[in-house]
């Protein structure tokens, strides 16, 4: 047997056949897998981690297999979990190149969304040595009949890019996964990769779990990658005074066109898939010379085109790609010189990270061009360049106590061998997110799926899981299993219709909400293209060319970002500077010196220990802007918060919008800001219950129940192709929420739904301390005539949240009489 | 508790906030889309919806019953939301206690079979036409006749000063037809787009209030 030392030189040699150099980071790697540890290693997209990870696999295996040249390997030795399929090519193929070279029979496979039934099945009967798949296909790995015997002799698990993982609910699906595989193979090695957050420690302790020993025999390597990046910010050369929201930046394509031209390929980020559509449309219109040129890369478009678009990036075939956070990820694409940020990017890492899209090459310099959609945003350009210059980076929150995850992890051990609670039980507990599971909390999650509630009930047919004589938890209706198979997930979306030709081609997927907007003959563009609706049938939308110029462009929802915490403060900091002497001053503050002037016309650019108050009337009603400064999240808290106290003064009923910068509470009424101030309403007493009682007021708990009650399994969001057979059982979540709220409201997914508006929409305890710093500063309040160029894009946003203290028939009759006056 | 009366083809309507309305000259109460059966269909199929939810319609159908003294019920369609399921005991109960006579218009979710309705007396029809006026579940409009249907599960979207929009389930009434809101507690709304010939009665907790087509949002 080869003791490490021989094998970390075969990994060795062969870098040196390749003319390469391993990366200490990556021989760091090598030598604590072998030593049998887990791990978390932090290093970025394109720089070798595969090879870091793959190797010492494989490695392993030679070590246990003498005869490794010879002989073929049966089952599944490794899996390499990966948060976006579109990656899982380029890792097969690296992973191949290594183990033919060596001269290692060991097969490799993909197991994706992607794979074909008839692949699926041919895995079933010999799975691939290594397999590379993605969190949901596990899940459904451990659906399949006899999954033990699957996982009984793996070597190893990596979850890569697993930062994308570790704050969502498919990281908490993940560590469910890897709890089961760790009983059924106690050998199993747990690692992970991640790029850089605020919280790696604990990201490595999620992915591995509260299992004393099993963490202390872990590893936290750190690839030391410095990479220098530029932020440049393209500064609009007239500045408006009254800065709109939603111009998109198109004001300023023709600035950006020169970049273009230079660099041998440009990533165009965006923040929403709509933005992106119409970048991709003005800058073909206006430079048809681009025609060829230019690509469009978003979550909606057809696999095919993206995986063409990727391709075509990487042999240089492309000078321009028009992308979303799509390509946030994943592959390394080499011939990128230069990224466009368009808009706010809302957080410090994915800034950084888009900015490492360009400028690959060691010792090359990545540059990003920020581009403002309103003039307010080069703030945030400024601040962000302070972001980057001193590696200011977010935490990821983990997701504790999911019960949603739990319900749907549990059904799908159930309907695979089934499951006993005394084994499964503890396995959850070693988890990172259920680590504080009670065990009546456990009970009640088995009652609900057994029972459908608490207690058996008359004339109830519940039928989920059943309970065998033996104890044995299972499910034995095949509907019911085949509907949860369909279901396995954690990423909830909108009803979504695939887009078609008439004459046959798959264009992309569509939200059901914009398409029930457009007629027959109507025309919208989608995926570049501009289209004309023909009709929809059975979840198909069928469409044909068409010339016209004119169109609509699909708004998708969940574009919404908030500034983090780091942003926050980055932004306020900068914003401050505002009045400091020139000096001071950034570029891009001193091109906004026209807007701060208008804003000093009736009101203030608040200091660091005042709190700016603005109110004033318009035709829309009655306005006053508050700007804590404290990012989208928290303004959204606060607002309704700040609403319902003021609400409690008197009957009455407002219109709440928010952005990055502060909150507007709209009235029809009169507002009485003295009487808000009076009562003191910014108050930190009382915040939680107050909050509590706004959020039943608003619709925030309401809309986090949506993913709650699709995970659990209350909501069937249906399947195109067996989309009759289901039809009984479609509902909507909001009315699920109104049932529970009258009926259930100690329902444990009903209350995880204000939990998680808590915990992560508002990243609890943030708005805690947004009210601190709130009551330490001073208020000013002024009075204006007119709105003051800060209030401008929140007045504008279309996104609002309302509340009301009035009876519902009292404020139709107000609004009838209000109607007759004007 | 407020309701309205209105007039259509010389009749008199009573609408009642709970969705149903009342046709004075006839002695009927009319009641459309209560879906029953919804919740248990829902649980039979795994999705665990509090099963204490289901007898509120019950509670409703009594209360309004109580509240008119009807002669007879007339259901203008989906009654029940899809096979027949424990809630149908429920509401044989209910029937048999009923002093009135009962009559269900046929819809596109009432796939339970006529024959177990005339076991409990319920007479199922396509469709009736009672002197000028056409009772049906799908909106229908034929010549020289008020049609009295459901199915839509009509709303409004209304708007008011400073950016108010609202919801709210509503009777909506064309020239020649009256369509009722859903009934039921667990069903959505769909939002309609009147004219300006079209009027609209809103439902709100304690009272049916028509309103100006002014204050309707459209698309």
């Amino acid at each position: 047997m080869m003791n490490r030392k021989e094998l970390e030189n075969l990994a060795q040699q062969w870098f040196e056949q390749q003319a390469w150099k391993p990366f200490p980071f990556q021989k760091h790697t090598w030598t604590a897998f072998l030593q049998g540890k887990n791990g978390l290693l932090n290093a970025p997209t394109g720089s070798g981690k595969t090879y870091a990870l793959w190797i010492p696999i494989v490695l392993e295996h030679i070590k246990r297999t003498p005869d490794y040249k010879t002989k073929k390997p049966k089952g599944l030795m490794a899996i390499w979990v990966t948060p976006l399929r579109a990656l899982s090519v380029e890792i097969k193929q690296a992973t191949e190149r290594f183990v033919e070279e060596l001269g290692v029979p060991l097969t490799v496979g993909i197991r994706s969304g992607d794979t074909s039934q008839k692949e699926r099945a041919a895995q079933k009967r010999a799975m691939p040595n290594l397999l590379i798949t993605t969190p949901e296909s596990l899940q459904l790995l451990l659906a399949s009949k006899a999954y033990d015997k699957l996982f009984h002799k793996l070597i190893a698990v990596v979850v890569d890019e697993w930062h994308e993982l570790v704050g969502n609910k498919r990281g908490v699906q993940m560590t469910l996964a890897l709890s089961r595989m760790r009983s059924i193979s106690p050998q199993l090695r747990v690692w992970g990769i991640s790029a850089t957050i605020g919280n790696l420690d604990q990201a490595r302790e999620i992915l591995l779990g509260t299992d004393k020993a099993f963490v202390a025999n872990s590893v936290l390597i750190k690839a030391k990658i410095n990479k220098q990046i530029e932020v440049k910010s393209v500064i609009p050369k007239t500045i408006e005074k009254f800065p709109w929201r939603g111009h998109l930046g198109l004001h300023l394509l023709d600035d950006i066109i020169p970049i273009l031209r230079k660099s041998k390929t440009t990533l165009i980020f965006t923040n929403t898939r709509s933005q992106c559509e119409m970048w991709f449309q003005k800058i073909l219109e206006r430079y048809p010379e681009f025609a060829g040129d230019i690509a469009m890369h978003h979550g909606s478009i057809s696999r095919e085109t993206r995986l063409w678009v990727e391709t075509a990036i990487r042999d240089e075939n492309l000078k321009v790609v028009v992308c979303t956070s799509s390509l946030d990820l994943g592959v390394d694409f080499a011939p990128v010189e230069t990224i466009i940020q368009i808009g706010g990017p809302k957080g410090v890492s994915r800034f950084i990270q888009r900015a490492g899209r360009s400028g690959h090459q060691p010792g090359k310099t990545s540059v990003i061009h920020f581009l403002p959609t309103h003039a307010i945003e080069l703030i945030e350009a400024s601040a962000l360049r302070k972001a980057v210059k001193n590696r200011v980076v977010e935490d990821r929150v983990p997701h504790l106590n999911s019960f949603d995850v739990l319900v749907q992890y549990l059904v799908t051990l159930a309907v695979s061998d089934g499951f006993y609670p005394e084994e499964i039980f503890p396995e959850i507990k070693s988890t990172f997110c259920f680590q504080t599971i009670t065990r009546e909390q456990f009970q009640w999650v088995l009652n609900f799926i057994t029972l459908g509630g608490q207690s058996l009930q008359a004339y109830d047919e519940y039928k989920r899981v059943e309970i065998e004589p033996d104890g044995k938890f299972k499910v034995n209706s095949r509907s019911v299993a085949m509907r949860h198979r369909l279901q396995i997930g954690t990423i909830v979306s909108d009803a979504v219709l695939s887009v078609k030709f008439l004459k046959g081609g798959y264009i992309g997927s569509i939200e059901e909400s914009f398409i029930s907007k457009l007629k027959p003959g109507d025309v919208f563009t989608f995926a570049g293209k501009q289209l004309e609706l023909f009709r929809i049938r059975n979840m198909q939308v069928l469409v044909k060319k068409s010339k016209q110029k004119t169109s609509k462009i699909p708004s998708w929802m969940g574009g919404r970002m908030s500034f983090s915490s780091e942003m926050s403060d980055l932004l306020r900091q900068e914003l401050y500077l505002a009045n400091a002497d020139d000096a001071k001053k950034s570029k891009e503050l001193k091109a906004l010196e026209p807007i701060f002037k208008r804003q000093k016309l009736e009101s203030i650019i608040p200091n660091a220990d005042q709190l700016l108050i603005e109110t004033f009337k318009t035709r829309e009603g009655y306005h006053a802007v508050i700007y804590p400064f404290e990012g989208r999240f928290v303004h959204e808290a606060m607002g309704s918060l700040i609403a319902y106290r003021a609400s409690l003064l008197k009957p009455i009923t407002f219109t709440i919008s928010f952005n990055d910068y502060g909150f507007e509470l709209l009235s029809d009424q009169p507002i009485d800001m003295q009487g808000i101030l009076d009562n003191n309403l910014f108050s930190t007493d009382y915040l939680r219950s107050d909050l509590e009682k706004s959020l039943n007021a608003t619709e925030m708990a309401k809309r986090q129940f949506r993913d709650i009650a699709v995970i659990s399994g209350l909501v069937f969001t249906g399947f195109p192709s067996k989309l009759v057979k289901s039809k009984h059982l479609q509902s909507s979540s909001q009315l699920l929420f109104g049932v529970f709220e009258d009926f259930e409201p100690d329902n444990l997914l009903y209350q995880q739904a204000f939990r998680e508006t808590f915990e992560h929409q508002l990243q609890e305890g943030r708005l805690q301390l947004a009210m601190e710093r709130i009551n330490t500063q001073t208020i000013i309040w002024k009075a204006c005539q007119k709105p003051t160029p800060f209030s401008f894009p929140i007045i504008t946003d279309r996104l609002r949240a309302k509340l009301s203290s009035e009876k519902l028939a009292d404020r139709i009759k107000r609004m009838t009489i209000q109607l007759e006056k004007s | 508790m407020e309701t309205l009366k209105i007039n259509c083809h010389q009749r008199s309507f009573v609408l009642h906030p709970s969705g149903a309305a009342y046709w004075e000259e006839k002695g009927m109460l009319l009641i459309a889309d209560v879906h029953l059966g919804k919740v248990t269909h829902f649980r039979k199929h795994g999705s665990a919806i509090p099963q204490a939810s289901l007898y509120q319609n019950f509670e409703k159908l009594q209360a309004v019953v109580d509240y008119f003294k009807p002669k007879s019920v007339c259901f203008l369609g989906d009654l029940f939301h899809s096979s027949i399921n424990s809630e149908w005991h429920l509401f044989k109960d209910w029937i048999e206690q009923l002093q009135s006579e009962v009559v269900l218009i046929s819809g596109n979710h009432d796939i339970i079979s006529k024959s177990m309705f005339d076991g409990i007396n319920v007479t199922v029809k396509e469709e009736w036409l009672i002197d000028d006026f056409l009772l049906t579940h799908y909106p229908e409009s034929r010549d020289g006749l008020f049609n009295l249907s459901g199915h839509i599960h009509p709303g409004v979207r209304l708007k008011g000063f400073g950016k108010q929009f609202l919801k709210v389930s509503c009777f909506f009434r064309r020239e020649q037809q009256l369509i009722f809101p859903a009934f039921g507690n667990f069903t959505g709304k769909f939002i309609v787009e009147p004219n300006s010939k079209d009027r609209i009665y809103v439902n709100t907790r304690d009272e049916v209030i028509e309103i100006s087509a002014k204050l309707i949002a459209l698309k």
